[in-house]
C-alpha cells in the first residue's frame, strides 16, 4: 500500500495562480504533495489512485473567519426562523414566514418532546413580519401545559407562553422594565432585555454557555461545517477557561475530527495585560487542528439594533447614536498592550463610528510598538467607506467584511436604520479590494447561516431580500469573491501559508463540490451543491 | 428568603475598585458576594484571604469575590444557584454598563431583592466625561439612574463639574463617609439576625416608628411619594384595612407589595449631612 494518494477530480480550482486548475492532486501524510495530472506524484513512488472524488470540484477547504460555536448546538432547540436553514444533520428547516407558520411548526415540534418538557425556540425575528407582535397567546397554542419560550434572532427579547410568565412570577401586578403588558394590563409574554428575560431563561435551563463547552457542541460545529465546506472555522469570542481548553484538546486531537478550530479569547474580565499573558500562554497550546493566540475585541452594537456607534447623520429614524460595549478609552489601551505583546486581535465594529476609534487606536498603538506583520482584523466592517480602507491598506490592517447582511437585512437598512445611501455602500468589498485591503468576508453564524459560497453570492450579487441589488458599484467578481472565502479569510486568521490553496505543501484540506462556482451563472453561486470536505487528506462526505 | 443586589456603576478610574475593597474588609457580619469585571484589579490584603482560585476569592470573614465571565447573567444564575446563598450580592457593573440594566433583574428576579445602584462620579475627571461626546450619553446614564450618587477623588465637586450634573439633570453627589461603615448604607438598616447589633455611626441618621398607625396602601404610596429625599432606605411593615404592606425603598425606588406576615414598624437611615430625624419623624407624622 502507497502512502501517496492521488485523487482524480472533475476539476480542482486551486488558487494558486501559478497553476489555477487541474485534475489530479497527491497526498500524503495529510499534505499536498503535488498538483497536476494524473502522473503529478509518480517521481515520489508508487501511489494509490482514488477515483471517488472524480465526479466532484475541489476547492480549497472554505475557511470561515467569523463565526461562533453554538451555530452547531443551537439546533438543540426548535427553529422559528423567517429563513430557510440546514441543520447540522443537513435537513432543510423551512423559513417561516408568517406567526401561523411558526405555531403550526412548534406544535409539530412539540409533539416529539417528553411530557413536561420546556419548549425552546430560536432565530424568530419580528424585523421581517411587520403584522401583530408575537404573543403569548400564539404560544399558549402550541402548548399550555409546559414552558413555551421563543427566543429572537438577536438574543435581546424573548416571547413566553402564559406557564412560562406563571413560573417566573410575571403577572399584572408586576411592574418591571421589559415586561411588556398589553392593553388589558396582563404581560403579553415579550420579554426584553436580559433582566426580565432572566427569570424564565434560568427557570427553563435555557443556558448559552453550554452551547459551546460541551463535546458535542463542539462535534455538532464541524458537522455544520461540514455542510458548507468549511474546513477550518473561527469560534470569535471564547470564554476559554482550564476546562474548556482540555475539551477542546481532547475533541480536536481524534483523527476522525475533522475541522480546524481557531477559538479567539474574549478581551474582557481581566486586565489588558493579563488578557495578553493568557493569550500567550494559550498560542503555546495550539495544535494543528485547534490554532490558539487571538483575541476579541467588542467597541459598539449592531446597526439592525440601532446600537452600532454611527458618524453624522446618524440613523434616518432620528435613533439616539448606539453605544459601546467597551469604552474608546479602553479600546486605546487594549491595542496599545496586545500590540505591545505581540498579540493578533479581530476588533468588532459595526458602524463607521465605532471603526474610526478602532482605526485610531491602531494607529496610535503601532507607533508605540511597530509591528509589520501584526494583521489586526476589523470584524463586520459595515459602513466603512474608501477613507477607513485606505488607513487599513497603509497600517496592513484587514477586514472581514459582513457580506451575508446585504441579503438579510440590506432592505431594513435601506428602509429603518441608515438610509438609502448609505446602506448602497455598505459592506463595501468592492471599494476595499481598490484600497488594496486584505479582505475576508463572513456569516457570523448563528446570526446569519453558515455558507461561505452563499457569503461570495451575496458580495458577487448584492441582492436584497426583495430582489433588489443593493449599491451595484459595490458588487466583486466570482473569482474575487471565492479568493476571500479560501486564501482571504487564511491571511486573517494567519494560515495562509498551510491553508487556503491547493497547492504542494499545504495541509489537505479541500472543500468538495458538485459543480464548478466558476462558470456556473454567478446569480447560482449559492446553489452549488456541497458534497462534503476533505480535512487532512481524510475524505467526509455528507 | 430573597437575595439583595446592589450594583456599583461607575466610568473606568472611577473608583469602585477601592470601595469594593473598602466593603469587602470592613466588619458588617455579612456575607457578601461581590461580582467583579476585572479580578486582577482586586488588591485584597492577604491576611484576609481563606482560599483562592483562578476566578474566586473567599475571604475569613466569610465574602466571596468573584469574576463574571462573559455572561454577566449566568454568573448570576450561579450565585442564586449557591447553597448556602450569600447575605448579599454586589455587582461591579462594567465601566461602560448600564447599570439599571443589570439591577432590573432584581425587580424581575422573585429570588431577588433590590438593594440599588450606587455610581461612582470622579471629581477629577467627570466633567471631562461629561464633555466627551463619544462617551457623554452613556456616563450621563449611569448617574442618572443611581439610587446614591457619590462623589471620588474631591470633597465636593467643582464648579465645572456642578455645572456639567445641572445640565444633564443630574444631581449633586455626596461625599461617602470617611471612617463610617458602609454597610449600612449599602446594605441596610436591620443587621442580620444573631449578629452583633449595628452600631450607629454620627455619619448616619436613623429613625424608626415601631407601631406605625394603620393606613391604606393608596394612602401609604401617597406619603411615600412625598417623602424627604434624604432619607436613604426605609423598610418595614405598615398594617391597613387591606392587610400587612411591606415597604422597600431604595434611594428613588418605593417598592410596596402585600405580605401575608410581618411584625408592623418602620427604619429609615440617611445620611446626616443630609437629613436630621426631626425631618423624617415631621414628614410620617403629618
Ligand atoms: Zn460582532
Ligand atoms: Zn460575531
Amino acid at each position: 500500500m502507497s502512502d501517496i494518494t492521488v485523487f482524480a477530480a472533475r476539476k480542482i480550482i486551486t488558487m494558486d495562480p501559478s497553476r489555477p486548475v487541474a485534475s489530479h492532486v497527491a497526498v500524503r501524510e495529510g499534505k499536498v504533495l503535488a498538483v497536476g495530472g494524473a502522473d503529478c506524484a509518480d517521481a515520489w513512488g508508487p501511489v494509490t489512485h482514488d477515483n471517488s472524488l472524480a465526479h466532484a470540484v475541489l476547492m480549497p477547504g472554505f475557511v470561515e473567519g467569523h463565526a461562533h460555536m453554538m451555530a452547531g448546538a443551537m439546533w438543540n432547540f426548535a427553529y422559528a426562523g423567517y429563513h430557510d436553514r440546514i441543520d447540522p444533520q443537513g435537513r432543510l428547516h423551512k423559513g417561516m414566514t408568517d406567526i401561523g407558520a411558526v405555531v403550526a411548526r412548534l406544535r409539530e415540534h412539540v409533539a416529539t418532546l417528553p411530557a413536561g418538557q420546556p419548549l425552546i425556540a430560536w432565530g424568530f425575528d419580528p424585523i421581517f413580519l411587520p403584522t401583530e407582535r408575537l404573543n403569548r397567546h400564539h404560544l399558549d397554542q402550541i402548548a399550555a401545559d409546559r414552558p413555551v419560550v421563543v427566543m429572537f434572532s438577536n438574543f435581546h427579547l424573548l416571547c413566553a407562553n402564559s406557564v412560562a410568565l406563571e413560573m417566573s412570577g410575571y403577572s399584572r401586578d408586576t411592574n418591571v422594565e421589559g415586561v411588556v403588558k398589553g392593553d388589558d394590563g396582563e404581560p403579553t409574554g415579550e420579554l426584553q432585555e436580559m433582566a426580565a428575560m432572566f427569570p424564565v431563561m434560568r427557570r427553563t435551563g435555557m443556558d448559552f454557555r453550554g452551547l459551546s463547552q460541551k463535546e458535542s457542541a463542539i462535534r455538532t460545529y464541524a458537522d455544520v461545517c461540514k455542510h458548507a465546506g468549511v474546513t477550518t472555522v473561527t469560534d470569535l469570542f471564547s470564554e476559554m477557561q482550564d476546562s474548556d481548553l482540555a475539551q477542546l484538546l481532547a475533541v480536536t486531537s481524534d483523527p476522525g475530527f475533522a475541522l480546524r478550530l481557531v477559538p479567539v479569547l474574549g478581551a474582557v474580565g481581566a486586565a489588558p495585560q493579563d488578557i495578553a499573558q493568557r493569550a500567550l500562554a494559550l498560542r503555546a497550546k495550539s495544535t494543528d487542528k485547534l490554532r490558539l493566540g487571538a483575541v476579541k475585541l467588542m467597541t459598539d452594537g449592531s446597526i439592525q439594533g440601532w446600537t452600532a456607534r454611527v458618524k453624522w447623520p446618524g440613523y434616518v429614524g432620528g435613533q439616539p447614536n448606539g453605544i459601546w460595549n467597551t469604552p474608546p478609552a479602553l479600546i486605546h489601551e487594549l491595542c496599545a498592550t496586545m500590540q505591545k505583546n505581540g498579540v493578533q486581535m479581530h476588533i468588532h465594529v459595526n458602524g463607521d463610528e465605532a471603526s474610526a476609534v478602532t482605526l485610531d487606536a491602531l494607529e496610535a498603538a503601532a507607533r508605540a510598538h511597530p509591528w509589520p506583520g501584526a494583521r489586526h482584523v476589523l470584524q463586520h466592517c459595515q459602513m466603512m467607506g474608501p477613507d477607513q480602507f485606505r488607513r487599513c491598506a497603509e497600517m496592513g490592517v484587514c477586514t472581514n467584511i459582513f457580506s451575508n447582511h446585504i441579503w438579510f437585512f440590506g432592505d431594513q437598512h435601506a428602509a429603518l436604520t441608515i438610509g438609502e445611501d448609505r446602506a448602497t455602500r455598505m459592506d463595501a468589498v468592492r471599494s476595499a479590494l481598490d484600497e488594496g485591503v486584505h479582505i475576508a468576508i463572513h456569516s457570523d453564524a448563528p446570526v446569519t447561516s453558515m455558507g461561505p459560497l452563499f457569503t461570495a453570492w451575496c458580495a458577487v450579487n448584492r441582492q436584497t431580500m426583495s430582489g433588489r441589488t443593493l449599491g451595484t458599484e459595490q458588487r466583486i467578481t466570482v473569482e474575487e469573491a471565492l479568493y476571500a472565502i479560501t486564501l482571504g479569510a487564511a491571511y486573517t486568521l494567519k494560515l495562509d501559508a498551510e491553508i487556503g490553496s491547493v497547492e504542494t505543501g499545504k495541509i489537505a484540506d479541500f472543500a468538495v463540490l458538485g459543480d464548478d462556482p466558476t462558470t456556473v451563472d454567478p446569480m447560482a453561486l449559492k446553489d452549488v451543491p456541497v458534497l462534503g470536505t476533505v480535512s487532512g487528506g481524510r475524505v467526509n462526505l455528507i | 428568603m430573597r437575595l439583595p443586589l446592589t450594583v456599583i456603576s461607575g466610568y473606568l478610574g472611577a473608583g469602585k475598585t477601592t470601595l469594593i475593597n473598602r466593603l469587602l474588609a470592613e466588619e458588617h457580619g455579612l456575607r457578601l458576594l461581590v461580582m467583579v469585571n476585572d479580578f486582577g484589579a482586586i488588591n485584597i490584603d492577604a491576611r484576609l484571604i481563606a482560599a483562592a482560585d483562578d476566578d474566586m476569592i473567599a475571604l475569613t470573614n466569610g465574602c466571596v469575590c468573584c469574576t463574571m465571565g462573559a455572561d454577566l447573567f449566568m454568573a448570576l444564575g450561579d450565585v442564586l444557584d449557591r447553597d448556602p446563598r450569600p447575605d448579599h450580592l454586589v455587582i461591579e457593573a462594567s465601566g461602560i454598563a448600564d447599570p439599571a440594566a443589570i439591577a432590573n433583574a432584581a425587580r424581575a428576579e422573585p429570588d431577588l431583592s433590590y438593594a440599588g445602584i450606587v455610581t461612582l462620579i470622579d471629581g477629577l475627571n467627570g466633567a471631562a466625561l461629561l464633555a466627551d461626546p463619544l462617551i457623554a450619553p452613556q456616563v450621563a446614564q449611569q448617574m442618572r439612574v443611581a439610587d446614591l450618587l457619590v462623589l471620588t477623588k474631591a470633597d465636593s465637586p467643582d464648579a465645572e463639574l456642578t455645572e456639567a450634573l445641572r445640565q444633564n439633570g443630574i444631581p449633586g453627589p455626596l461625599s461617602l463617609p470617611r471612617a463610617a461603615p458602609l454597610a449600612p448604607l449599602l446594605f441596610g438598616v436591620m443587621p442580620r439576625p444573631g449578629n452583633h447589633a449595628a452600631v450607629p455611626h454620627p455619619a448616619y441618621v436613623g429613625w424608626s416608628c415601631p407601631a406605625p398607625a394603620p393606613m391604606s396602601r393608596t394612602a401609604l404610596r401617597d406619603k411615600l411619594n412625598m417623602r424627604p429625599a434624604g432619607i436613604y432606605r426605609l423598610k418595614g411593615f405598615v398594617p391597613g384595612s387591606d392587610g400587612m404592606t411591606e415597604v422597600h425603598v431604595v434611594g428613588t425606588h418605593a417598592d410596596l407589595r402585600p405580605a401575608q406576615t410581618g411584625n408592623a414598624g418602620l427604619v429609615a437611615l440617611g445620611l446626616a449631612d443630609r437629613i436630621g430625624p426631626a425631618e423624617i419623624e415631621a414628614w410620617w407624622a403629618s
